[in-house]
């Protein structure tokens, strides 16, 4: 045996005696930062959305690096561009949203609404007769369910003193995950142990390509579905098609029930708006053109790798994201389960191919 | 107290003087300029190892170059940990892996306390994308490194060639 190798072989026979104590106080560790976390919860909420936008702007902070430009520069550049995007959308496409969502409030106004209401208790009564069904009071309901909405609404989504620091804080977090993200990454590997140190660095290697183009498909995917939703419902000529097909943009993130609550909300649009089913069809044939054409050219060639998630899964973690964060939490817990699903399969794939190469 | 922060600055600067002429001496790094080496600096990994520790194994994914700082460090191979190499500070070892994704062929093992710079194929990959002119320069000087290996294995084997047309017994 060759001088000073009875030493390693040594180190490994005690390595493996405590290796099992090792394991069980890093689990406590982990379980222990979940469990704090959990105290947290906006906290998180800001990061994880500063992560996945900082993910998205990456390939273009390192196409202008290619092109001769320091990172800090080319990440105050973006930011400049992002501004500029902004502000352009608030002068062109802001008054449009904003037409749009003060007409959909005057649309679900209590007589518009009534009037549709009764007249589609009107034509139920006849098929619901032979069940003994006498009254449906869908009215006192809907008012009821509208009330328990606003609400939420309001406890959610226009909590303005939230709305105003995540406006700050995310860009401000975005900024330096970008500009110093390289170092980040860095400083987090100097602190793992030697034994772990070149295996973590080729985990980090392949989960950067595969979550970044998870994430940027994602992206990509729902933007333009969401422009076929605002195309195919103006042609139809739904009222606010703008909000409607953006927001079936957004809820195209979450498999399975996506698509149906932005077909769902485009459907009831439509028969507020006319006040019977003229447009029905049109608006099914509609959604149904856009998921076909997703699911046989977009999703293929956009996102480079689908991550097939159970239809319990995607339910649990739309509710627990609801729970969590709100509609931003339903929206995004998919994509995050999404990322969570490719870290922990690269994880084990690669330590397999790691340690057996 | 100014001469307190004028050593320490200068403590400082030796250091980074130091890690600048051992990365000039590496082929692989030979054609930088100032600034170039900056940006390489800032991508490369500082490792320290306590004597007889395992800086890898044989058979572990390749993942890039080491280049010792401090320490000497031994290449090994086999059941046996068989020593095919000694190496001191200056040498590097590894370099192949920033090209391939193959198994190292061998170990390495820390035969004294030692401090090594790690230059990993990631970094490269991403280096070449946002600077592909200094990635080339890397490339370059790589595939000079990788060139003078292969004759040097050439001259070895034509070495054993002569031998065994002369002696095929003793081959």
């Amino acid at each position: 045996m060759p001088e000073g190798t009875g030493p390693v072989i040594c180190m490994r026979i005690s390595g493996n005696s405590t290796s099992h104590l090792r394991v069980v106080l890093i689990l406590i560790s982990i379980a222990g930062f979940i469990a704090f976390l959990t105290y947290i919860p906006d906290i998180v909420k800001l990061v994880i959305i500063s992560i996945l936008l900082a993910y998205i702007l990456d390939p273009f902070a390192n196409f202008l690096e290619s092109r001769g430009m320091s990172r800090p520069t080319a990440t105050v550049l973006i930011f400049i561009a992002i501004v500029f995007a902004v502000i352009l959308a608030y002068m062109s496409v802001l008054p449009l949203f904003a037409a749009q969502i003060s007409g959909l409030q005057a649309g679900f106004s209590p007589d518009r609404a009534g009037f549709v209401i009764s007249r589609f208790e009107d034509f139920l009564m006849p098929y619901l007769s032979f069940l003994g069904i006498k009254e449906l009071n869908l009215m006192g309901r809907t008012q009821g369910a509208m009330a328990g909405a606003g609400d939420w609404v309001l406890n959610h989504v226009l909590d303005a003193a939230s709305l105003v620091t995540s406006m700050i804080l995310i860009p401000f977090i975005v900024f330096f995950l970008l500009k110093d993200g390289r170092e980040f990454k860095r400083a987090f590997v100097s602190l793992v142990p030697n034994r772990y140190f070149e295996f973590t660095l080729y985990l980090f290697h392949k989960l950067n390509a595969q979550v970044g183009n998870y994430l940027r498909g994602q992206l990509i995917d729902a933007t333009i579905v969401g422009t076929m939703a605002v195309f195919g419902l103006w042609v139809i000529g739904v009222k606010y098609f703008f909000l409607i097909g953006i927001f079936a943009g957004l809820a195209n993130l979450i498999p399975y029930f996506g698509p149906i609550a932005g077909a769902v909300l485009a459907l009831l649009v439509s028969i507020l708006q006319t006040g019977g089913l003229d447009k029905v069809l049109y608006v099914i044939l509609a959604f149904t053109i856009i998921k076909l054409l997703d699911d046989a050219i977009i999703q293929p060639v956009v996102v480079a790798r689908s991550v097939h998630m159970h239809p319990l899964t995607v339910l649990l973690a739309v509710l627990i994201g609801g729970k969590l964060f709100g509609i931003l939490g339903m929206l995004l817990t998919v994509p995050l389960v999404g990322f969570l699903k490719v870290v922990v399969h690269e994880s084990i794939l690669n330590y397999r191919r790691y340690r057996t190469a | 107290m100014n001469k307190i922060w004028e050593n320490i600055f200068k403590l400082r600067q030796k250091a980074v003087d130091e890690i600048d002429a051992i990365l000039l001496k590496i082929p692989v790094f030979q054609d930088l300029n100032k600034r170039e080496l900056k940006k390489i600096k800032r991508i490369l990994h500082q490792r320290e190892y306590s004597s007889n520790e395992i800086i890898f194994k044989e058979g572990d994914i390749g993942l890039g170059m080491y280049i010792i700082l401090a320490g000497e460090v031994q290449i090994v191979c086999g059941p046996d940990n068989h020593v095919l190499a000694e190496l001191c500070r200056g040498d590097f070892f590894g370099e192949l892996s920033l090209l391939d994704d193959a198994p190292r062929s061998a170990a390495a093992l820390a035969k004294l306390p030692s401090v090594t710079l790690c230059f990993f194929k990631p970094e490269l990959i991403d280096l070449i994308s946002r600077d592909p002119q200094l990635g080339c320069k890397i490339l370059f000087r790589l595939a000079w490194v990788i060139g003078e290996r292969l004759k040097s294995t050439n001259e070895q084997l034509k070495k054993i060639s002569c031998l065994r047309e002369q002696d095929p017994l003793s081959a």
